[in-house]
């Protein structure tokens, strides 16, 4: 991930080891190469699969947070699974750096880890302070839903699981129309205004429409909506005041943890208007 | 000693390009048992039958050879003309080079070698032919129709005129399918009840037509001419000779207007005690066993409130469902077809009320329809002041439905046609289409009418259709002017693909059908015989052959009718003797052939304790042959011997 | 034969789009050729209202060999890679991945590289990271590093001269 979103690490650093999951730190992974795929799509390419293969040394499935990096990640082991020449051709070049992809281990992000593999019924459990009445608004992110080709974690047109999750954990939630608009993070590296603008565009209709907040699992999503709201609000001439906070800082909060433990001092939105119960 | 004659086509250059034919000719003259050895360039033709003709007189042939095309395209002409030369036309063998050798290869030198192989094999087998008699089997000068739409009530009645009897099976109460759906039909605009239901009335009061309706084929079994085929009745819990379709019973139902109308596809209610509709044939009414309160719980109210209201007491819940036996020689299957669901694409929003499809919208067009005939909005029931409908919903889609659907861009172009007329000037009508396909009779000038309605034309797919609450909004890119359009409306009507009916797999299943790969039902070819299917005395018509308008489902339905009368019409049938036989001595009557026979064709006798073959059934597949333990199991003019003997040669 | 573009006065470039659509192919299986311009992806192209990237456009242009055109422009470089043009394209042609070849191409060509991404480039190719951060500010302006929120230290490659040669291989190499 854009090494930093510290406030998303902190965060599900905290929540975690509260549901029985046990986080690995391993040294020696990169980049995913994802924003590197317009300038050459072998590096991309090359990027992933070293680290897929340095997960797959240490026997472990890959946890990528950042939608991004999953979908990197996912697409590296569609095409390596897919075309044994190519996958050749990768294994040939992470020979020089002692590795080798096989393709046996799995990759998973925060939205399936909570959801299907720690479970709903687990999330209820330790919810000590529900979000009474927060009607919040979900960002699932492009890259998180899309291309469903290669496999992603969630329904491509109509994604429920971020939602599933909110409700255990008391909030409320409701569709709008803009639920699947781009954040417009990818043109920040060219093109920052268009971006921008894709940002304030969305949150204006999410205040708009009278939710209280928007969570997010992307850090790039939440770099755009929660440190640049200002400079969105500014490029879309619009007021933009509307708290922006990661999923598993919200878990956190209903779970009764500390705002610090949960990096909530990180966040450039308006968070301190949320009153949690 | 057999006295064979080789006779050597070139086929024009199909052949004759690849394979050296008078090198073929003098080689097969040399050959054991040969007597004489022709070619000539087009061996099918009427100068090729005479020359085969003509030399079997002056050679005093016993078997014939013919070194030619695959034996699929011309066998049965071959045999015919060494018939008619006076020869058995068992005693015919083909060696297929085209096909398996000119046709595949390139070298001339190699083909013409393995050329030689093959007649030389051919001719082998040749000297072992048996001169096979064809048997007969009785005809019964009856009929199945399956499905009781336009396709169906048009083959019934075809072949009702000729003079045969039908059975004519519909799982609906009433008969009539999706043209009753419809209110108008492209291009004529003509009424669609009004043009169906004289057809339905004949089809009730026509003397060769017995119906069967909410009815289902449960089984079937025999062979082409002589099929045994169970019907099965569903229960309709009204005694169908006391109901005066006076419609008390549906008046006085505890669930009227509670149950979703499958007619009006969904965009309107009926009671557990309904008709499907005012015209419906038989004009009776019918019990709903899946949400009558009496047939789910047992109980309704003190007493069931039909039972009460009905003054001829036809109401009887002690009925039971029936199964029928009935005798038939034909079959025509004319089941049609359903709908896409366009929640397979979910962004084009069909989960909002507003977003509905061509048939939910000729249900609020039809004037016997839930809002009888007024265009209403399904969310607010208030008059659209703007329509849009998106054209190819999951057609023409690697994704989706990979087929066009045919009809999809005239029904959209009839129902502007139908909004303007009922809505007047000031609604708004945006059509977003891929193409136009008006194709047909008098399709180009409704086309070309409806582009003078003011109908505003967007060429393109949008991409999504966002529900706004009150409003729907699409965007799409029209390339005709290359803009992006935003449409705000108030009513979008989905397009979508036709598909086969949900129940098509077990369908096909329980006739020994194929499906094509888009799952609709498979015609034996689809130029020549595209309402012939691969089992024999079956056919199909209409679109659970594939999606098609109604004129071409007419013309198939009296197609269909014509084939199966060429069955009908005769008293007997030759089956072709190329099928299967059991050596008696050889036979241990262990029974493994009757198991493998995937057409029912072999029984054990219980006294002889041989198997037999029943020769109207067996279609010479092989099955068995395969799988006889004991070499019992022999398949005619396809000997182990004949084969053998083939291979010897070569060797 | 030859197909000339009356506007630009280009000329079809086969080969070069024979080599697109090998590249394509290499690392997915569809091409191009079976678009019939529906305009699907357009329509809810993510970057169109705002840059007037016309996704179908660019695949026609593709079909039609006119690839200098594509591969010297600006507007390949405005797609925002949400891939929706791929999810919901009828029959599965996918804009996105055919611009992430032609900028491959245009950085191969030499043209310039636009925005920040030659920075992230050589982040990468030292680091093994897009950027280097050493702390972040909070929203009352105080800066944390990672060890004062008790965060571990980030994960880098390890061997960074070995990491380097492949990255600079690959580099040269054309996909």
């Amino acid at each position: 991930m854009p090494t930093e979103q510290y406030a998303y690490e902190l965060s599900l650093r905290e929540i975690l080891p509260l549901l029985d999951v046990e986080l690995v730190d391993i040294e020696g992974f990169s980049c995913c190469g994802e924003p590197m795929k317009s300038v050459n799509q072998l590096m991309t390419l090359y990027l992933s699969a070293r680290n897929l293969a340095i997960g797959e040394k240490h026997k472990l499935d890959l946890f990528a947070p950042c939608a991004m990096c999953h979908l990197a990640l996912s697409e590296c082991k569609y095409v390596l699974d897919s075309n044994p020449e190519m996958k050749k051709r990768i294994n040939e070049m992470l020979d020089s750096e002692d590795l080798n992809y096989h393709g046996d281990k799995g990759i998973v992000h925060t939205v399936d880890l909570l959801h299907d593999y720690i479970g709903i019924e687990a999330i209820k459990q330790h919810v000590k302070k529900p979000l009474k009445g927060l009607k919040i608004a979900t960002h699932y992110g492009c890259h998180l839903i899309r291309p469903s080709e290669i496999g992603r974690p969630v329904h491509s047109e109509n994604p429920q699981k971020i939602e599933e999750i909110l409700k255990a954990l008391g909030a409320e939630t409701a569709p709008y129309a803009q639920k699947l608009d781009c954040c417009g993070a990818s043109l920040l590296a060219n093109l920052p205004e268009s971006a921008l603008t894709k940002t304030g565009q969305k949150l204006k209709a999410i205040q708009e429409q009278g939710f209280v907040a928007l969570v997010d699992v992307c850090p790039w999503c939440h770099k755009m909506f929660d440190s640049k709201q200002v400079k969105a609000g500014e490029t879309v001439a619009a007021k933009l005041d509307i708290p922006v906070l990661y999923l598993t800082q919200l878990i956190g909060l209903a779970f009764g943890l500390k705002r610090e433990k949960l990096g909530l001092e990180l966040n450039l939105s308006p968070v301190g208007k949320l009153e949690f119960g | 000693m057999r006295r064979i004659g080789v006779f050597v086509c070139h086929c024009g250059i199909n052949i004759a390009h690849t394979v050296d034919v008078e090198e073929l000719t003098k080689y097969a003259s040399n050959l054991n048992g040969v007597v004489v050895s022709k070619s000539y360039k087009y061996m099918c033709s009427d100068v090729g039958a005479t020359l085969i003709k003509d030399s079997i007189k002056e050679f005093n042939l016993d078997c014939v050879v013919v070194a030619s095309c695959s034996p699929r395209m011309h066998e049965h002409t071959f045999r015919e003309v060494v018939s008619d030369g006076g020869v058995n036309p068992y005693r015919l063998e083909i060696a297929n080079i085209r096909e398996q050798c000119s046709w595949a290869h390139s070298d001339k030198e190699k083909a013409t070698e393995k050329a030689k192989f093959l007649i030389r094999s051919a001719v082998a087998k040749a000297q072992l032919l048996e001169p096979l008699k064809t048997s007969n089997i009785p005809v019964i000068p009856e009929a199945l129709v399956i499905g009781a739409g336009i396709a169906g009530i048009q083959a019934s009645l075809d072949l009702a005129n000729n003079g045969f009897k039908v059975y004519l099976v519909e799982k609906e109460p009433s008969i009539g399918g999706r043209m009753s759906q419809l209110d108008k039909t492209f291009p004529t605009l003509d009424c669609s009840s009004c043009i169906l239901t004289p057809k339905m009335m004949e089809v009730a009061n026509h003397q060769n037509i017995e119906l069967f309706t909410y009815s289902e084929l449960a089984g079937i079994e025999g062979s082409i001419g002589n099929y045994k085929v169970k019907i099965k009745k569903k229960p309709r819990y009204v005694d169908l000779e006391k109901c005066t379709g006076c419609g008390d019973c549906a008046a006085a139902c505890r669930l009227k207007d509670r149950v979703t109308n499958e007619f009006d596809m969904g965009m309107g209610k009926r009671g557990a005690a309904y008709m499907p509709f005012p015209q419906a044939v038989p004009l009776k009414y019918t019990i709903d066993s899946k949400h009558c309160l009496f047939l789910t719980r047992g109980k309704c109210g003190e007493t069931p409130a039909c039972r009460e209201a009905c003054a001829q007491g036809a109401i009887n819940f002690d009925q039971k469902e029936e199964i029928i036996e009935k005798k038939v020689g034909a079959i025509i299957v004319t089941t049609g077809y359903d709908l896409l669901d366009p929640s397979s694409l979910y962004e084009y929003g069909y989960a909002a009320p507003d977003v509905i499809t061509t048939l939910e919208l000729e249900r609020l067009i039809s004037s016997s329809g839930p809002t009888k005939g007024e265009i209403l909005r399904p969310s607010d029931k208030q008059k659209p002041k703007s329509v849009t409908f998106i054209l190819c919903v999951g057609s023409r889609d690697e994704t989706q439905c990979t087929w066009c659907c045919r009809i999809g861009c005239m029904s959209a172009l009839k129902q502007v046609y139908l909004l303007r007329e009922k809505l007047g000037e000031e609604l708004e009508i945006n059509l977003c289409h891929t193409d136009v396909r008006s194709y047909g009779k008098g399709y180009e000038e409704f086309y070309r009418k409806v582009r003078g309605l003011k109908t505003n034309m967007f060429r393109g797919r949008p991409s999504e259709v966002r529900d706004m609450g009150a409003q729907q909004k699409i965007d799409i890119f029209d390339t005709t002017t290359n803009k992006l359009f935003e449409i705000t409306t108030d009513l979008v009507v989905l397009v979508p693909a036709l598909v086969p009916r949900s129940n098509a797999v077990d369908f096909a299943r329980l006739l020994h059908l194929t499906l094509s790969g888009d799952g609709f039902l498979l015609e034996a070819h689809p130029k020549l015989r595209p309402m012939d299917t691969f089992v024999n005395g079956i056919f199909i018509a209409g679109c659970c052959q594939g999606p098609k308008d109604i004129q071409d489902t007419v013309s198939q339905a009296s197609g269909a009718a014509s084939r199966a009368t060429t069955i009908l019409a005769k008293k007997e049938l030759e089956i072709d003797p190329l099928i299967a036989a059991v050596d008696e001595e050889l036979c241990t009557g262990c029974g493994v052939c009757v198991e493998v026979c995937p057409y029912e064709a072999r029984i054990l006798n219980d006294k002889s304790k041989i198997a037999e073959v029943n020769e109207a059934l067996c279609v010479g597949c092989g099955a068995c042959i395969a799988s006889c333990p004991s070499n019992a199991s022999i398949h005619k003019n396809f000997t182990k011997k004949q084969i053998l003997n083939m291979v010897d040669d070569i060797l | 034969m030859s197909i000339i573009d009356l506007t630009s006065m280009g000329e079809s470039q086969s080969e070069l789009r024979r080599e697109i659509n090998e590249r394509l192919s290499k690392l997915r299986d569809e091409i191009s050729d079976y678009c019939f311009q529906c305009a699907k992806c357009t329509s809810g192209c993510e970057a169109h209202k705002l840059l007037e990237l016309e996704p179908h456009k660019i695949v026609a242009l593709l079909k039609r060999g006119l690839i200098d055109e594509l591969v010297n422009s600006d507007v390949i470089w405005t797609c925002m890679s949400c891939f929706k043009c791929k999810e919901r394209c009828p029959q599965r042609v996918a804009p996105v991945d055919i611009l992430f070849s032609l900028k491959n191409l245009a950085v191969l060509s030499g043209k310039e590289i636009p925005g920040k991404y030659t920075a992230m480039l050589q982040s990468v190719l030292s680091i093994g990271l897009i950027q280097d951060v050493q702390s972040v500010t909070t929203h009352d302006g105080k800066t944390k590093k990672r060890d004062e929120l008790s965060l571990p230290s980030i994960s880098k490659p390890t061997d960074t001269a070995k990491f380097q040669m492949a990255l600079s291989k690959i580099a040269m190499e054309k996909v």
